[in-house]
C-alpha cells in the first residue's frame, strides 16, 4: 500500500490509483460498508500522505449503491479534516445516482472541487 | 480330501503337462519326420540316380567290352586265316612260277629226281591199285590207278608232273615249320593228271582207301570236290565270276582222310601259262582245332563262350559248354558226295532263340532268353562277321562269310553292374536303417527330455492349480513352493502374497468390519452433532432475523390506522431485499396533524433494520414530544441517530424526508428521492429534495442544510414516495426502471384509489424486473387526497 499504483479489480468494477488520481469504473453493488473497506483504505492511504491534491474520478462509475455512497461521504469528511489537500471529485451527470448523491459531498465539505460534466 | 475332482497333478490327458508334452513332442516329431523324410527321400533318389548312372556306365562299358572282345577275337581268326592264306599263297607262288617257266620247271624236276629219287619214284600198290613213293622223302606223292599205264607205271606226262611237283619238298617243309601250324601242305595236279603230293609224308593213299572206298576209280576232283574244279575253270574264263575277288578257296570243315581229324582245306588254284586253264592246285590243311582254339578259348565273365559258324548257321567251332548252352545237335551224317562234313547248325538248335538268331547283323548286341533247366536265363549275344572268303561245300564255289559269336550270360557280364547296384541299394538301405534309427533315437531322446523338462516346467503350474483349488476349498493356509526363477516362479510368489492377503483379510474380516463400522459410527455421531449444532445455529440466526423482520414489520403503520385518516388515502408497499430491510416509511398521526416519513438506510440486513427501528422510535418520540418545526424535527432526529451510530460504530447513514400535513397544507423536508406529484392526467411534477437536507447520521449537525418546501396538495392530487430500490431495479439488460417509468406508471393510474395505483405500479415494476435479482429493498407509498 502507498505505492504509486494500486488496483482493486473484480468482474463488475475496477478501482485503481495513478499518482494522486483514483479512478472508479463499472458497477458497484457491494453488500455492506465492510465490503467497501479495502477501497476506503486505498483512497484513505493516499489522503493520509497529505498530498497537495487528490482527485477521485467517478466518470466511469455507472452505478454505486447506498453503501458505496456512504463510503464517498466518509472519504469527503476525511478530506475535510485535511484542508491542505485539494480534494477533487469528478463525476458525470449521465448517471442519475451521481447527480442525486454527489452534491451532498459539497455540503459535507464545501472545499471539495466537484466537477460534474 | 479325496474327491473325484481332485486328480493327482500328473499325466492326466487334460493336464497342462500332457498338452505341453503333446505340443512339444508333436512339434519335434513333425520336425523330425519332415527332415528325416526329406533325408530318406533324398537318399533314395541319390541311390536311384547313382544306380542309374552307374548302370548306364557299366552297361555301356560291358557292351563295349563284349564288342571289342568280339572284334579282337574276329581279328585273331582273320589273322589266322590270313596267315594260312599267305602260306598257301607262297606255295602257290612257287608252283605257279614252275608252270610259268617250263624250262626251269623241268630242270628243277630233273634235279630233284637226281637228288632225291625217292620223291619222284613211285611204287605200284597191288591192293589199292595206285602207285605211291616209298616213305623217306619229305613228301608223299600218290598216283591214282587211272594215271598209270598197263605196266603200272605213271604215264609219261604224269611222271613229268611228279618230278615237277617235287619242288614241294623244297618249299613246304619250311612253310609247315613256320607260321601257323598247318596239318599238311600239298599239290594236286590238274584234272587230266590229278596226282596228289603232300608234305609231310603219310600213308595217304592207304587212308583214302579206308575212308573213301572207290576213290581210285574216279577222277580225284570229281570224287572229292565235285563242282570245285569247274568253278575254277569258270574263274579262268571270267575272273569277275569269283564270289570273292581272290583265288584262294576254302572248304567247309570235314573229316581229314589222313589224320581223321576235322580239318579245313585252303586251295589256291594254279593257272596255265595262258591263264586259261587250271594247271593244278596248291593247298594246305589246318585242323579245325586251330580255329576252334581261338573261339573256344573265349572267356567272357565266368561262363561266356565263343562260337564260329558258317553263314548257313553251321557251327564249326564251339566248346562243349557252349554247345550245350546253345542247344546244338551234331548230325554227323555222311554227305552223299565229297568229303565228310560236319553238320551242327544253329537252325536246328533246341533253343528257339538260337534257332531264330539273325546272323546277318554284324556287331549287333542281342539279348536272348535261353532255357536252362527250365529257367529262362538272359544272355547277351554278339555276332561278328569274319572277312569273306570263297567257299566250297559241294557244287560251285560260293561266297562265305563266317560268323564269330560271343555269348555271355547277362547275369555274369552285368555282375559288376548288379554288384554295384546291389552295393548302392545296400548302402541306401543301410543309410535308411541308420536314419530311421537316428530318428527314433532322437525322438526317444527328445520325448524323454520333454517329458523330464515338462515335469519341471509344469510342476509349478500344477502346484499353482492345486493350491488354487485348495483356496477354493477355503484352505487359506496353502502356500506354493516353486524354486524356478521364471514367470511361473514369479506367479508362485505373487500367489503366496495373494493367499497371505486373502488369509489375512478372511481371518480379520469380521474385526475389520467391526473396526470400520465403529469408525463410521463415530464419524456419523460427530457429523450428527455438527449437523445438530448447525441446525440450531441456523435456527437461532433465522429466529433472530425472523424476530428482527417481525419487529420491523410490526412497527409499520397498520391498514386500520391508515383508513382512519380522513383527508388522505395512503397505500404502502415494502419488500426488503434481505429478510431484514433498511427502508423506512411511517405515517404518524397526532390529532389533525399527519407526519409521513420515508427513508433508506444504506445497506440492508439486521444492522440496517435496527437503524431503521431507531429512526422510527426517535421519530415517534419527537412527534409525541410536540416538535412542530420540520427542520428542527429533522435536526433532532439526526443528532439522536448520529450519536447512536457513533456509539455502535456503525458505518451507515440514511436518507430521510418527511411530509407534514395539516389543514390542507403539505410541507416537505429532508433529503431523499424525488417526490412525484400528479394533479391530473397531464400534470406530473417531480420535486427534488437534494437541497432540503443532508443524509442522516453522517454529521452531528445538519441544520445548515435542512430546508422545507410547501407543496400544494388539493383534492384528487396524488403523491408517490419511493426508495431507490424502485428506480434502480434492473431488467435483464441492466436497464434501470427509472423515474420516467415510475412517473408514467403512476400517471396512467391517476384517478384510481391509492391501493389500486400502488398495486399497478408494483405490477409494472415486477414486470420490468422479471426474473432478475432484486438488489435493494423496495418501498412505495401512494398518497391521494380524498
Amino acid at each position: 500500500m502507498g505505492g504509486d499504483h494500486m488496483e482493486i479489480k473484480e468482474e463488475e468494477y475496477r478501482v485503481w490509483s495513478e499518482g494522486k488520481n483514483v479512478y472508479f469504473d463499472g458497477t458497484m453493488r457491494l453488500p455492506s460498508a465492510e465490503a467497501y473497506a479495502p477501497i476506503f483504505a486505498l483512497v484513505l492511504s493516499i489522503l493520509e500522505s497529505e498530498p497537495e491534491r487528490l482527485t477521485v474520478d467517478l466518470t466511469g462509475l455507472q452505478f454505486l449503491n447506498s453503501s458505496g455512497i456512504n463510503l464517498l461521504a466518509k472519504l469527503t469528511i476525511e478530506a475535510r479534516k485535511r484542508p491542505n489537500v485539494q480534494f477533487t471529485v469528478r463525476g458525470s451527470s449521465e448517471y442519475p445516482w451521481q447527480t442525486k448523491s454527489l452534491p451532498n459531498l459539497k455540503k459535507l465539505h464545501p472545499g471539495v472541487d466537484l466537477r460534474l460534466t | 480330501m479325496k474327491g473325484p475332482a481332485q486328480e493327482t497333478p500328473g499325466i492326466g490327458l487334460r493336464s497342462f503337462r500332457a498338452k505341453f508334452v503333446l505340443v512339444v513332442g508333436g512339434a519335434v516329431l513333425f520336425d523330425l519326420l519332415v527332415t528325416g523324410g526329406l533325408a530318406l527321400w533324398n537318399v533314395q533318389r541319390l541311390s536311384r540316380d547313382a544306380a542309374t548312372e552307374v548302370g548306364q556306365g557299366l552297361e555301356q562299358a560291358n557292351q563295349d567290352y563284349i564288342r571289342s572282345y568280339a572284334e579282337s577275337t574276329a581279328a585273331r581268326v582273320n589273322l589266322l586265316l590270313s596267315q594260312v592264306h599267305s602260306d598257301v599263297g607262297t606255295l602257290a607262288g612257287v608252283l605257279q612260277a614252275q608252270i610259268d617257266r617250263p624250262v626251269r620247271k623241268s630242270q628243277i624236276g630233273e634235279a630233284m629226281a637226281r637228288g632225291v629219287p625217292g620223291t619222284v619214284n613211285v611204287v605200284y600198290n597191288e591192293k589199292g591199285g595206285w602207285a605211291q613213293n616209298l616213305p623217306g622223302p619229305l613228301s608223299v606223292v600218290s598216283v591214282w590207278g587211272y594215271l598209270l599205264d598197263a605196266s603200272h607205271n605213271p604215264l609219261p606226262e604224269v611222271q613229268t608232273e611228279i618230278e615237277n611237283s617235287a619242288v614241294l619238298d623244297l618249299v613246304a617243309p619250311s612253310l609247315l615249320a613256320n607260321g601257323q601250324p598247318k596239318l599238311q601242305m600239298y599239290y594236286i595236279g590238274p584234272k587230266e593228271r590229278p596226282i596228289f603230293r603232300t608234305a609231310p609224308y603219310t600213308d595217304q593213299a592207304q587212308t583214302f582207301d579206308e575212308l573213301y572206298p572207290g576213290h581210285n576209280s574216279e577222277n580225284f576232283w570229281t570224287f572229292f570236290f565235285p563242282g570245285l574244279y569247274e568253278s575254277w575253270e569258270q574263274w579262268a574264263k571270267d575272273p569277275q565270276s569269283r564270289p570273292v575277288p581272290k583265288d584262294i578257296t576254302q572248304t567247309a570243315p570235314y573229316t581229314d582222310a589222313i589224320t581223321g581229324r576235322l580239318i579245313v582245306s585252303f586251295f589256291e588254284p594254279l593257272w596255265s601259262r595262258d591263264r586259261r586253264r587250271v594247271a593244278g592246285v596248291a593247298g594246305a590243311d589246318i585242323t579245325l582245332d586251330q580255329l576252334a582254339e581261338i573261339v573256344e578259348n573265349v572267356r567272357v565273365a565266368d561262363s561266356g563262350f565263343g562260337f564260329l559258324a558258317m553263314s548257313d548257321g553251321n557251327v564249326v567251332a564251339i566248346n562243349t559248354t557252349g554247345e550245350k548252352v546253345m542247344g546244338l545237335r551234331a548230325a554227323n551224317e555222311t554227305g552223299s558226295q565229297g568229303v565228310t562234313g560236319l553238320d551242327r547248325s544253329l537252325r536246328r538248335s533246341t533253343q528257339s532263340a538260337i534257332a531264330n538268331l539273325p546272323l546277318d547283323s554284324d556287331g549287333l548286341l542281342q539279348h536272348l532268353l535261353l532255357d536252362q533247366n527250365g529257367e529262362a536265363v538272359p544272355y547277351l549275344v554278339l555276332v561278328k562277321q569274319l572277312q569273306p572268303t570263297n567257299l566250297w561245300v559241294s557244287g560251285p564255289v560260293r561266297r562265305e562269310t563266317m560268323q564269330l559269336g560271343i555269348v555271355v550270360p547277362e547275369r555274369e557280364i552285368y555282375a559288376s553292374l548288379f554288384a554295384a547296384q546291389a552295393g548302392i541299394t545296400e548302402a541306401t538301405n543301410r543309410i535308411l536303417v541308420y536314419q530311421i534309427l537316428a530318428l527314433l533315437v532322437s525322438l526317444l531322446f527328445v520325448i524323454t527330455a520333454v517329458f523330464a523338462i515338462s515335469k519341471r516346467i509344469t510342476s509349478g503350474i500344477s502346484a499353482l492349480a492345486e493350491a488354487a483349488k485348495r483356496i477354493q476349498a477355503k484352505d487359506y493356509s496353502v502356500r506354493v513352493e516353486i524354486p524356478t526363477r521364471d514367470e511361473v516362479g514369479e506367479a508362485g510368489a505373487a500367489f503366496n502374497r495373494m493367499a497371505e492377503q486373502i488369509s489375512y483379510h478372511t481371518e480379520n474380516l469380521e474385526q475389520l468390519v467391526e473396526d470400520r463400522t465403529r469408525e463410521i459410527e463415530d464419524a456419523n455421531l460427530q457429523i450428527s452433532a455438527l449437523n445438530e449444532k448447525l441446525r440450531s445455529e441456523n435456527l437461532r440466526l433465522g429466529a433472530e432475523l425472523a424476530v428482527a423482520r417481525r419487529i420491523q414489520m410490526m412497527v409499520l403503520p397498520k391498514a386500520g390506522e391508515l383508513e382512519e385518516i380522513k383527508d388522505l388515502e395512503i397505500a404502502a408497499y415494502m419488500r426488503p431485499a434481505d429478510e431484514v430491510g433498511g427502508d423506512y416509511y411511517d405515517v404518524l398521526k397526532d390529532g389533525s396533524r399527519l407526519k409521513i416519513g420515508i427513508g433508506d438506510v444504506t445497506g440492508h440486513g439486521l444492522e440496517s433494520g435496527v437503524l431503521m427501528l431507531m429512526v422510527q422510535s426517535v421519530t415517534r418520540a419527537l412527534q409525541e414530544a410536540g416538535e412542530m418545526d420540520p427542520a428542527q424535527f429533522l435536526n433532532r432526529v439526526n443528532r439522536a441517530i448520529y450519536k447512536n451510530i457513533t456509539r455502535t460504530s456503525t458505518n451507515k447513514h440514511l436518507s430521510l424526508a418527511f411530509l407534514d400535513y395539516e389543514g390542507g397544507r403539505l410541507t416537505l423536508s429532508g433529503q431523499h428521492e424525488e417526490l412525484i406529484v400528479i394533479r391530473d392526467l397531464g400534470n406530473v411534477e417531480r420535486i427534488d429534495t437534494l437541497d432540503l437536507g443532508l443524509p442522516i447520521g453522517l454529521e452531528p449537525d445538519i441544520s445548515p442544510f435542512v430546508a422545507t418546501r410547501e407543496i400544494p396538495f388539493g383534492r384528487g392530487d396524488m403523491i408517490i414516495l419511493h426508495t431507490d430500490g424502485v428506480t434502480e431495479a434492473e431488467d435483464r439488460n441492466g436497464e434501470l426502471f427509472g423515474m420516467e417509468r415510475l412517473c408514467e406508471s403512476a400517471r396512467r393510474r391517476y384517478g384510481r384509489n391509492a391501493e389500486e395505483v400502488k398495486i399497478g405500479i408494483i405490477e409494472d415494476l415486477m414486470a420490468h424486473i422479471g426474473a432478475q435479482k432484486i438488489h435493494d429493498d423496495i418501498t412505495l407509498v401512494v398518497m391521494r387526497h380524498r
